[in-house]
């Protein structure tokens, strides 16, 4: 029975129609969250008593590397779906994604080295969680030319699943990495249990600026899947309706 | 009354990359009985030995087998070591040295060269001794693809007879060649 | 136990498959030294760092061809007809290797860190740290190897790197952690953690992987 549901959402024909009405919905919330967010943030909230003004790239560090590891875990739970059920949707969204991952992972390396420079006088350390954010992104890097350089599709995607979950053991690491050894990063400022570490008033642009990072994402995993799924469909008859 | 199959397809298709290779495959493979799949080259014939094997899938359709004793399976490639010599190459598929193996190998005219590296012998040669082991065989079905390639008249004929033999000790064979062997084989041609 | 003689029985006649990689690594610490001004003191840190990463090479080096040349030759396809668990032929075919070249690795580690600290009790401890990690790397090299088949062997070794980086960190504690004294065996019962699990997962993500590769 789980099986029949799954296959109900997995033909690509009706994603691609479902996306494409939600599109402009998500697209331009998210995007005006997002713009909130950053006005809020750079313009409205106070100084750090420590940081001065340069803590601000937490707007756009904090959301970016949440949002990189997130992809991840989306990406191993569609490889297990692609596994288990054979959803080929899944397979096309863990190639969607993974360019995506590698350009969220990316800008939240070199945010994060730009922090670096006024609060730790360095534009790069050798601590745990930045270690295993880079080891993440050349992960992604790694599952994008893996899944290019086979001809047969079916192999192609099979391998990518198989490396993404394998490969998942990188994130708890990244988790964990900053309470496992003593680094330059602090620890979570935010957790469930506790009462925040981090002021109000710095708190509520954070949130807000990652609901709107992770709305434009999820915007651009949409574009990129639809390339994907037209691309890999392209001799279906319902393609050449719709392009 | 009903004989149990060894081997059932049914409505076997191949899609390789979208594009089809054969379709609606069905056969019942019976003790004593043989199957000649012929088709022109890059038909499949390969592929859907593949599929009876269980190492590849079909897109669609379904293959039962009941085997007790296994298959024994001599494809394109050989399976020897290039680099260990014959008699290596025996031991790793559990080949015992004994007299039944030294007439046979008196009867492939092979039998000065079981300390020879297999590299330096010439490809009829390392196909017979790919050979040695469906002679050998202890299996109730013997699946070969093309098994008469690169061997002289004598060697086919004495594989012929073989095959004779077997189908006659209630085994069954399926096989693709385009070379006749003389067998009384049900036919399927994959060019439609 | 057949598989064993027989991978055996492969492995003697071509000794450049485990005989090379050996041969590497004394090569590579041997010119370390050579590289690096005699007298610092910083010869101790280096050295180790050097050790782990030649190693690491070194194991990248013996999976080269280790499912290739049976794919080539069609003994993988045998293999898989014949073979009810293909996981567990695989992973005697791993262990062999490690037996052949991760513990001669480990060995010759262990006596070059004995010429360099010359303190035996640091070479004693990190003997079985060399052994636990060289089996470890060659698993997930194995495994890298495995993905790429069809296309040769770099692209996939490269891509299973970053999943051993974590390791490396790790080994670089447990070489403070001898030198401090503190809880050198925590990370050892952590390492042999790591590899029983490892031990049984990856063959059996190897014999799917080669499966699907026949397919």
């Amino acid at each position: 029975m789980i099986k029949k549901f799954i296959h109900q959402f997995a033909s690509p024909k009706t994603y691609l129609k479902q996306v494409d009405r939600a599109y402009p919905y998500i697209f331009f919330t998210s995007l005006s969250i997002y713009l909130i967010a950053i006005f809020w943030g750079l313009f409205l909230t106070p100084e750090d008593f420590v940081q001065g003004h340069s803590y601000r790239i937490i707007y756009l560090h904090v959301p970016a590397s949440f949002i990189s590891q997130s992809l991840y875990l989306g990406m191993a739970f569609a490889s297990a779906i692609f596994l288990i059920w054979k959803v080929k949707l899944s397979a096309y969204l863990v190639r969607s994604i993974a360019p995506i991952g590698a350009m969220t992972t990316f800008i939240a390396l070199v945010s994060g080295s730009i922090w670096g420079i006024p609060t730790w006088g360095t534009w790069w350390a050798w601590d745990a969680r930045i270690i295993s954010t880079l080891i993440l992104f050349i992960m992604y890097l790694g599952l994008i030319s893996l899944h290019d350089s086979f001809t047969n599709n079916e192999k192609a995607d099979k391998f990518l699943a198989i490396l993404v979950l394998v490969g998942s053991v990188n994130i708890p690491i990244i988790k964990m990495s900053v309470e496992w050894w003593s680094t330059l990063h602090q620890s979570a400022s935010i957790t469930i249990t506790q009462k925040p570490a981090i002021d109000p008033s710095m708190l509520y642009p954070l949130f807000a600026s990652a609901i709107g990072f992770t709305g434009l994402v999820v915007c651009l995993v949409i574009l990129s899947s639809k390339f994907h799924i037209l691309d890999r469909e392209r001799n279906k008859s319902w393609v050449k309706d719709y392009v | 009354m009903t004989m149990t199959y060894l081997i059932k397809a049914e409505n076997i298709s191949y899609k390789i990359n979208e594009k089809k290779l054969f379709q609606n495959i069905s056969f019942e493979v019976n003790s004593n009985s043989a199957i000649h799949i012929t088709g022109s080259n890059g038909s499949g014939k390969t592929t859907l030995l593949r599929i009876i094997l269980g190492i590849s899938k079909p897109t669609r359709g379904t293959v039962e087998t009941n085997l007790t004793s296994g298959m024994c399976y001599l494809g394109h490639k050989n399976a020897l070591k290039q680099y260990l010599t014959v008699e290596d190459n025996l031991i790793l598929q559990s080949i015992q040295h004994n007299k039944a193996l030294d007439t046979l190998l008196k009867d492939i005219d092979l039998y000065d060269k079981l300390d020879v590296v297999v590299s330096n012998l010439s490809f009829g040669q390392q196909k017979k001794i790919a050979l040695l082991k469906v002679f050998l065989n202890e299996s109730e079905l013997l699946v070969l693809d093309e098994p008469c390639v690169g061997l002289d008249g004598k060697a086919q004929n004495f594989l012929t007879s073989f095959l004779q033999e077997e189908l006659a000790k209630n085994k069954s064979i399926i096989f693709s060649s385009h070379i006749n062997l003389n067998l009384d084989a049900k036919s399927i041609n994959l060019d439609n | 136990m057949n598989i064993l003689y027989f991978e055996l029985l492969k492995l003697r006649k071509k000794s450049r498959g485990w005989l090379g990689p050996i041969l590497v690594f004394i090569l590579i610490m041997t010119a370390f030294p050579l590289t690096v001004e005699f007298l610092n003191e910083d010869l101790e840190q280096a050295f180790f760092s050097i050790l782990w990463i030649a190693v690491l090479l070194v194991m990248m080096l013996a999976t080269e061809d280790i499912f290739l040349e049976d794919y080539n030759d069609g003994s993988l396809e045998q293999l898989v007809i014949h073979t009810e668990s293909l996981s567990f032929v695989i992973g005697v075919k791993i262990l062999i290797y490690w037996a052949l070249i991760g513990i001669p690795v480990s060995l010759i580690g262990s006596i070059y860190c004995l010429g360099i600290t010359s303190s035996f009790e640091m070479a004693l401890l990190i003997f079985p740290v060399l052994l636990i990690s060289s089996y470890i790397f060659l698993n997930l090299f194995c495994f890298g190897n495995s993905l790429t088949l069809t296309k040769g062997s770099v692209l996939g070794t490269l891509i299973t790197m970053p999943l051993l980086l974590p390791l490396l960190v790790v080994l670089g504690k447990v070489v403070i952690a001898i030198n401090l004294g503190l809880n050198y065996f925590d990370f050892l019962i952590l390492l042999l953690g790591v590899l029983s699990i490892i031990i049984v997962i990856i063959p059996l993500i190897i014999s799917f992987v080669i499966r699907a590769h026949l397919e």
